[in-house]
């Protein structure tokens, strides 16, 4: 008996830590949210490290973002070519891409790469900061971090990546085009043609709107990631670890989320 | 005149001389860790322990982002599938098709690049800053075939084994909602009749391919780490961004192979 019962507390302690941790992150994230909320209203906001960010968060993720939409644009013709080739709607091959491209795949792979490049890049460095004391020094200067750190971060990312979503889409349809040109023997003509009448403009703002909260969650968890960090460069490299994980994590939540209310 | 063409030639060459040292020492990376898998002995223990850290203590991750995958894809299909043509007796075969054939390993691949890649990178970031990896030098151990390539074999069975539970959880969560919402019976949306040999080898093959890119990938970014917490931080965000795009490509590549060879 005396293991069986060992292994019971085992299991219950684990579940019950790892409960413990979930409800941490999340209520961590969602008062550092309020608080950025309670910030912008009066706005108390660094203009110049609002700038400053926007130019690292957007323009700097620019290539990635291209370079991504262009791919998934590119999988999504070859994917759906298949498929509709195997069943011979040649019709649907546009809306398939768009469909799939505008409302799911494009905001899930941009958003993930986004947390990767931008939400991992900001736990870093504000995790870098708060080892070596440099956040403390801004408090002992009279200089509140939030207005200072986080808010013009959060403001840069909700904005950025709503931006490089367009951006991202009107990439993912180029990607489509040459790929449906060069290797499914399928006029780019016809593909964008059958693409702007399938009538899709619920799917890009449901998208856009995917974007803008993937934004809010991608900073609020990053920068609260990044100013709990302890213990030197072990303490760095395992909070971007989880960082990313419940950045992957909150994308796939969000995702769900919008899609469901947006067809309510 | 002189100044201006020789700042043009840096500004051309600097990215292009970086890309391609990164390339080449990516590229080493991965030869000297095949050849050190064939050649040298391999510590069974410790592949096993990492294929512990990265495949078992992935589930509950990939649990959660696969599950809500499969629920928002089936349910915004089905939406759309209910505003043309209310006949649901093919969703749940397509379904099946292409998450085996892309969004099962893809998506898996892309959440062990966060999770696994990130570790991965900081674990051996950190042992780099620390000097842990110069003394196993002088210990005459090499840090490829003691670090990296336990992790790349452990890795690569375990994307695989991930990608097959992967399809599992999407499937089971992508019948719940249909069965809630759609009224949809399990037996019409379990079905396997459009999954061919085909899609399973090129799904498996994906699965492989990422599993295998993505330790050596972040084992690469973490042993050029330079710096202290901050180098490790880079080191980090480089590994997602890195291993993320890897996944996103291999994808393109694996899938124009797939449709060359089994489109007919």
């Amino acid at each position: 008996m005396k293991p069986l019962a060992n292994a019971i507390s085992a299991i219950t302690a684990s579940v019950g830590a790892s409960a413990l941790n979930i409800a941490e992150t999340i209520g961590g994230a969602s008062l550092l949210l309020a608080r950025i909320i309670r910030a912008l209203f009066p706005p108390r906001v660094d203009s110049d490290e609002v700038w400053r960010n926007l130019y690292n968060v957007g323009v700097k993720s620019y290539p990635i973002v291209v370079m991504t939409a262009l791919f998934v644009g590119a999988i999504m013709v070859i994917q759906t070519a298949f498929y509709v080739q195997k069943t011979g709607a040649t019709g649907l091959i546009g809306y398939g891409v768009g469909f799939s491209v505008f409302a799911e795949i494009g905001p899930i792979l941009i958003g993930l790469m986004f947390s990767g490049r931008v939400g991992a890049n900001n736990t870093a460095e504000l995790g870098t900061m708060v080892v070596t004391e440099q956040v403390d020094a801004l408090r002992a200067l009279a200089i509140d971090p939030l207005p200072y750190l986080v808010v013009p971060r959060f403001l840069a990312m909700m904005g950025m990546l709503t931006l490089l979503m367009v951006l991202g889409d009107l990439f993912a349809i180029v990607g489509a085009a040459l790929t449906a040109q060069l290797l499914v023997d399928l006029h780019w003509r016809v593909l964008l043609a059958d693409l702007l009448q399938s009538h899709l403009l619920d799917e890009f703002t449901m998208g856009i709107v995917k974007a803008a909260c993937f934004g809010v969650s991608i900073s609020c968890i990053s920068c609260y990631f990044g100013l709990s960090v302890r213990g030197g460069a072990t303490g760095v490299g395992r909070a971007v670890n989880n960082s990313v994980v419940s950045n992957a994590t909150a994308i796939f939540v969000i995702d769900f989320a919008v899609g469901y209310l947006y067809s309510l | 005149m002189n100044s201006s063409a020789e700042n043009f030639f840096e500004a051309v060459g600097t990215p292009v001389v970086e890309v391609s040292r990164a390339w080449g020492s990516l590229m080493g990376c991965g030869f000297r860790t095949l050849r050190s898998i064939v050649m040298a002995p391999i510590a069974w223990r410790e592949v096993i322990h990492q294929a512990y850290l990265i495949g078992n203590r992935s589930v509950p991750f990939i649990t959660v982002t696969l599950g809500f995958l499969g629920l928002i894809s089936v349910y915004q299909v089905a939406m759309q599938i209910q505003q043309i043509i209310p006949d649901f007796s093919m969703l749940g075969a397509a379904f099946l098709q292409i998450m085996i054939r892309e969004f099962a390993p893809t998506i898996t691949g892309l959440m062990i690049a966060t999770r696994v890649g990130s570790g991965i990178a900081a674990e051996i970031g950190s042992m780099t800053v620390t000097e842990q990896v110069d003394a196993l030098r002088m210990c005459n151990a090499d840090p490829i075939v003691y670090l990296i390539v336990p992790r790349a074999l452990a890795c690569t069975v375990m994307v695989l084994m991930l990608s097959i539970y992967a399809v599992l959880v999407a499937t089971i969560a992508g019948m719940l909602i249909a069965n809630a919402v759609f009224d949809i019976n399990y037996r019409t949306f379990l079905s396997v009749q459009l999954v061919s040999t085909d899609d399973v080898i090129v799904g498996s093959l994906k699965a492989l391919a990422y599993g295998f890119s993505i330790p050596v990938i972040a084992g690469n970014a973490g042993l050029t780490a330079t710096g202290g917490s901050e180098g490790v931080g880079w080191a980090t965000t480089r590994a997602v961004v890195n291993t993320s795009f890897a996944v996103v490509v291999l994808d393109f590549f694996l899938s124009i192979v797939g449709h060359i060879l089994f489109s007919h």
